[in-house]
């Protein structure tokens, strides 16, 4: 059951910062609460301690998509319906879109935000692949302090980040590159909707006469947490881009998981078909079929 | 029979209770409010098997949130309930058998913190070894679930028809193969909740809820409380889905909210969450379903033996009416000379399992519809060709030795239809020709070069179809019969009642369109009342797709009745030789014959009402006689039948094994179809709950727990899943209910979990012969489980 004591309803981020003073944890922000009210009523052990929640719903700047200095800036509390409806989204950073809509339900989907998806670190969360190769960073602001860090780098374990409890995590940052990139999403699910993913996977490619001249791979839910893969990137840059090198890829990048994530009860599944889905990807960009 | 033209039978009508229900106006059984009213809580153990060595209350007994903890000892008529054999306790006392097991019930006034208290609650167990193999619950070592019964067999119904060796002998191939089939809830999405409220008037006890069989709740109750029936009032409340599932488990829950409510003389609601709900609420059996089947190269089938074995879990419930529709139907829609089927079902200490949507009959197709295509392919001829030439003709004999007469055998009609809609036989050669995916054998899970689908590889399409026969109602279960109570008002309104109840189904519109029909009137007219134990004849449950027969049967003949009545009146005002010509339809009467009279119906019944005649009646109607040979399984088992046929056509995913849905061709024989709209959300509903039968429903237990408890593991259907689903019906003859017509809700069900299995067989080229058919099961023929309950975000 529901353990809050107060929601409070601050006006501006100032005021929410303040509120997160000396927060030991009693406190909780909330947005959309897809993950938090169900985990009140599962009496999920992650929300136990919590008193108070802070609602960041009202808070303009936070419900804000941008571009600026270079960067998309996705405020925190931007939900998958406004990023599915949003045309320079849709237009730059395909995947993420391609990936919100496989997220819940759409009523989930009408509240569940950015930040939150990815502010638990589970391992299943579908946007997670895509920011990844997408290079996000995050915008992590506190009372007395605001930094910039890679999202890889937040996310430390399954359900831990760098979040220190007097901080919020307030605007998701995309370099808008000046390289062309193709690439595609795909999430494994057991059905088409409300599902939660059995393994996402998200690839970017930037070809040059037919060379793989840069790539970015990243997985979600087949690794403990979501992840990418520099030494498989590494190992594809240069590669020629053929069934055989894709094949070569598919099959490193199976490895590397399954040295990641060690043999799991999920693994006999997991790790062929993520090998699968991998040169899926890679040939759907190869003949030009990617996010259809 | 079918001659006459229908008023309103047949046509599309709109619910009565659709707009209350989606606008939220409907009120379900947690909407009621009564004053003073206290939350009954229930203390489970855990265990799945252990002796009760003590009860501790003492942490919790001082607190003030506590009114009353009712035991076992506050139980004052019948400790032990159940609709066939009473085994199962209204509250545990020596012994828990299963995790959903009660020991005992908080009540008080705030329900959190007696959800809180109930887990200090210190119960000393002394724990037994736990029995979750069905297959081991016979071996002479197996641990008896209840000592007393002297024996984990439920019941055993052998079936022998002519001689089963020579059938063998005879046939020029034989396959033997192993089927099974998992635990499913039926996942109402509304989770039980009931209130009883004490002493109203000269009643003992008046229980409003969540009820699917109003009457089987009341003689629970009374019995439990040791009172007489019409002591107890059961009230049904708006249904929130049922499908079989709020039978037993409410009837206890009713009993126990009666116990708390008498002893505290205060109204005691018991709401379940979704967690406890799928804990102790029963399930559908799993079987493990061996046939061996032979055949001659003409495709005919000469033997067929069946060794069914189901799980009843801890408690008897309706298994034995279950499994006997089971040894039934277990052949299939197939005349077959030498049959000999031995259906068992067993105690564990698994969750129980009772009456579901089906009840025995999805099990059996699964497994029959899979042979008949693997004889087909075989063989090489079609499933088409197979089914046609031993799929049940007029007269044919079935496994009980009945003949199928008195109705009209659709069987080939719906096969016929079935195919031609869906262009099943080029569809299934195409895909046949088309790819088949490798047998899965790696030795390691990185994958060699050769192992790579080609992207035009990727997606399979496959055909399937499944065909079957379903006995009506009740059949040699039990009495059938059912009454309807009409009674036309002064104004020309009518109040219509029927002893059936409204679970979802349509009911009150169906019986609404039926004395609509007779009267010649508008439906709107007519109100259907409440459903209250008090104001009918106990008209048994509303069960085996029952009620549009029995009920429509019963509505029939009392407005039969009345409109007999209201024609006596008609003659002698009008002076009529003859009431051949005479027309109910339109709001009117009118008289066709030499002269042309007419009258408002309004104005005839305020006509009847001057003169005094009684314009309220209760119809009853009551099935014929069947009967069955226990020891031989012989006997007409049902007094008619229907006949359906399903067509799937899917798309698999060879690489992920994920399965798309595209189309579903339902042709299904109902008989005489009263209300289009209702017959086609039959459809709907009922292919839909067979697809996630087919893939994705399945409870899974660890050292006896349930894993899925909740609806974001235990996955049912969305409307992503399914593409096109289309009803098509023909209407077979038949002499029995409401101008023949029958049943359809459990038909739409059994067959598509088989089609689909079919078809994923007709993509890939791979037979399935486990269900349900999720993405590990598609790709390794396997299901893979997590080492414990733990879960990642709770950890």
């Amino acid at each position: 059951m529901i353990p809050v004591k107060e929601i409070l309803l601050p006006k501006s981020l100032d005021e929410v910062c303040r509120l997160l003073q000396n927060n030991s944890g009693s406190s909780k922000i909330i947005a959309g609460g897809t993950d938090i009210i169900p985990g009140f009523h599962i009496e999920s052990p992650r929300f136990k301690s919590i008193e108070r929640l802070i609602d960041i719903n009202g808070i303009v700047e936070l419900k804000e998509v941008t571009v600026k200095d270079g960067f998309i800036s996705i405020g925190s509390a931007v939900t998958f319906s406004e990023i599915i409806s949003n045309d320079l989204l849709k237009d730059q950073i395909p995947l993420l879109v391609k990936a919100s809509k496989t997220i819940g339900s759409k009523q989930i989907r009408n509240r569940a935000t950015l930040g939150g998806n990815f502010i638990n670190n589970a391992p299943c969360a579908d946007s997670v692949a895509p920011l990844l190769v997408y290079d996000a960073e995050i915008k992590i602001k506190s009372y007395t302090s605001e930094k910039i860090m890679k999202l890889q780098d937040f996310l430390v374990k399954p359900y831990g980040t760098r979040l220190k409890s007097d901080e919020i995590v307030t605007h998701i940052f995309i370099p808008v590159s000046q390289l062309k990139y193709e690439g595609d999403f795909y999430k494994v699910g057991r059905r088409r909707a409300v599902s939660i993913s059995r393994i996402s996977l998200a690839v970017l490619i930037n070809t040059r006469d037919g060379i793989i001249n840069d790539i970015k791979i990243a997985s979600g839910a087949v690794t403990p947490i979501g992840t990418r893969f520099y030494d498989v990137e590494e190992f594809a840059k240069g590669k020629i881009m053929n069934d055989e090198s894709e094949k070569d890829i598919a099959i490193k990048l199976g490895e590397r998981i399954l040295q990641t994530a060690g043999v799991r009860w999920s693994s006999e599944y997991k790790i062929p078909v993520v090998q699968q889905v991998c040169y899926q990807l890679l040939k759907k960009i190869e003949n030009g079929k990617y996010l259809i | 029979m079918n001659k006459r033209e229908f008023n309103i039978v047949g046509k599309p009508v709109v619910r009565g209770d659709a707009l209350g229900k989606v606008t939220g106006r409907a009120k379900y059984a947690d909407d009621y409010r009564f004053e003073g009213e206290l939350y009954g809580v229930m203390v489970r153990t855990g265990s799945s098997h252990a002796i009760i060595k003590g009860i501790d209350f003492s942490k919790i007994e001082k607190d003030n949130s506590i009114d009353a903890i009712i035991k076992w000892e506050d139980v004052p008529g019948s400790k032990n309930v159940g609709p066939i054999k009473p085994d199962q306790p209204v509250f545990c006392k020596e012994k828990i058998v299963t995790p959903g097991d009660v020991v005992a019930m908080l009540v008080g006034r705030d329900e959190k913190r007696l959800r809180e208290l109930a887990n200090d609650v210190k119960i000393e167990l002394e724990p037994l070894p736990v029995l979750n193999d069905p297959e081991k619950a016979l071996e002479g070592n197996a641990i008896l679930i209840h000592p007393e019964l002297k024996s984990n067999l439920i019941t055993h119904y052998p079936l022998r028809k002519g001689n089963i060796e020579k059938g063998f002998k005879q046939s020029d191939e034989i396959i033997e193969q192993t089927y099974t089939t998992q635990l499913v809830e039926h996942a109402y999405i509304e989770p039980e909740c009931v209130t009883a409220i004490p002493g109203e008037g000269n009643l003992k006890i008046k229980i409003i809820g969540s009820i699917q069989n109003p009457f089987t709740t009341r003689k629970v109750v009374a019995s439990v409380i040791g009172c007489g029936l019409n002591e107890v009032e059961i009230i049904q409340a708006e249904l929130g889905g049922s499908f079989g599932g709020k039978d037993d488990t409410m009837n206890i829950i009713s009993a126990r909210a009666a116990i708390a409510a008498l002893k505290l003389n205060r109204p005691v609601k018991i709401r379940y969450q979704r967690e406890e709900s799928i804990i102790e609420s029963y399930k559908r059996h799993p079987y493990v379903l061996k046939y061996k089947i032979g055949y001659n190269k003409d495709g005919r089938i000469r033997a067929m033996k069946i060794d069914l074995l189901a799980d009843g879990g801890a408690y008897a419930s309706m298994s034995p009416f279950v499994t006997w529709r089971s040894v039934v139907q277990a052949t299939g829609p197939y005349q077959i000379p030498n049959v000999y089927t031995d259906v068992r079902v067993v105690y564990t200490n698994n969750p129980y399992t009772g009456a579901m949507r089906g009840f025995g009959s999805p099990q059996p197709i699964f497994a029959i519809e899979s042979l008949m295509d693997e004889i087909a392919v075989r063989l090489g001829r079609t499933p088409f060709e197979i089914r046609m030439i031993n799929g049940f003709k007029q007269g044919s004999i079935t496994a009980s030795g009945q003949k199928l007469t008195g109705h009209e055998v659709t069987l080939c009609k719906v096969l016929n239809k079935a195919a031609e809609v869906s262009s099943f036989k080029t569809k299934w050669h195409k895909n046949r020709d088309a790819g088949n995916i490798e047998e899965s054998s790696k030795e390691s899970l990185i994958l060699k070069k050769e192992n790579f689908v080609a992207p035009d590889d990727l997606w399979c399409k496959g055909i399937g179809l499944a065909l079957s026969y379903r006995g009506c109602s009740l059949g040699a279960e039990g009495i059938d019969a059912a009454a309807a109570y009409v009674s036309i008002q002064p104004d020309g309104t009518v109040y219509l009642l029927t002893g059936l109840a409204e679970n979802g189904q349509g009911l009150k519109t169906t019986f609404s369109i039926v004395a609509a029909e007779v009267f010649g009137i508008s439906p709107d007219k007519i109100i259907y009342l409440e459903q209250n134990t008090s104001r009918i004849p106990d008209s048994g449950p509303t069960v085996a797709s029952r009620a549009t027969l029995m009920g429509g049967g019963a509505t029939k003949n009392a407005c039969d009745e009345l409109k007999k009545r209201l024609v006596k009146l008609i003659a002698d005002e009008w002076k009529l030789k003859s009431t051949k010509d005479l027309y109910f339809a339109k709001d009117a009467v009118t008289y066709n014959g030499k002269k042309k009279i007419r009258i408002h119906f309004d104005d005839l019944i305020r006509k009847a009402y001057a003169k005094g005649v009684n314009l309220s009646t209760i119809g009853w109607y009551a099935g014929p006689k069947v009967h069955w040979e226990e020891e031989t399984g012989h006997g007409s088992a049902y007094f008619t039948y229907v006949y359906g046929c399903q067509v799937a056509e899917v798309s698999v995913n060879t690489v992920t094994g994920e399965v798309y849905i595209n189309n579903i061709w339902a042709v299904h024989d109902p008989g005489k179809v009263i209300n289009i709209l209702g017959a086609e959300g039959q459809v709907y509903g009922g292919v839909t709950q067979g697809a996630g039968y087919g893939l994705w429903e399945k409870i899974s237990t660890h050292e006896g727990k349930i894993r899925e408890n909740n609806f974001d593991q235990f996955l049912i259907p969305t409307s992503k899943d399914i593409d096109a689903i289309h009803p098509y019906f023909i209407e077979g003859k038949d002499k029995y209910g409401a101008w023949g017509g029958k049943s359809l809700g459990e038909p739409t069900l059994e067959l598509t979990a088989a089609a689909i299995s079919n078809a994923i067989t007709n993509a890939t080229g791979k037979r399935f012969f486990n269900l349900p058919l999720n993405i590990e099961e598609i790709l390794l023929r396997k299901k893979l489980y997590p080492e414990d309950l733990k879960r990642g975000s709770t950890a």
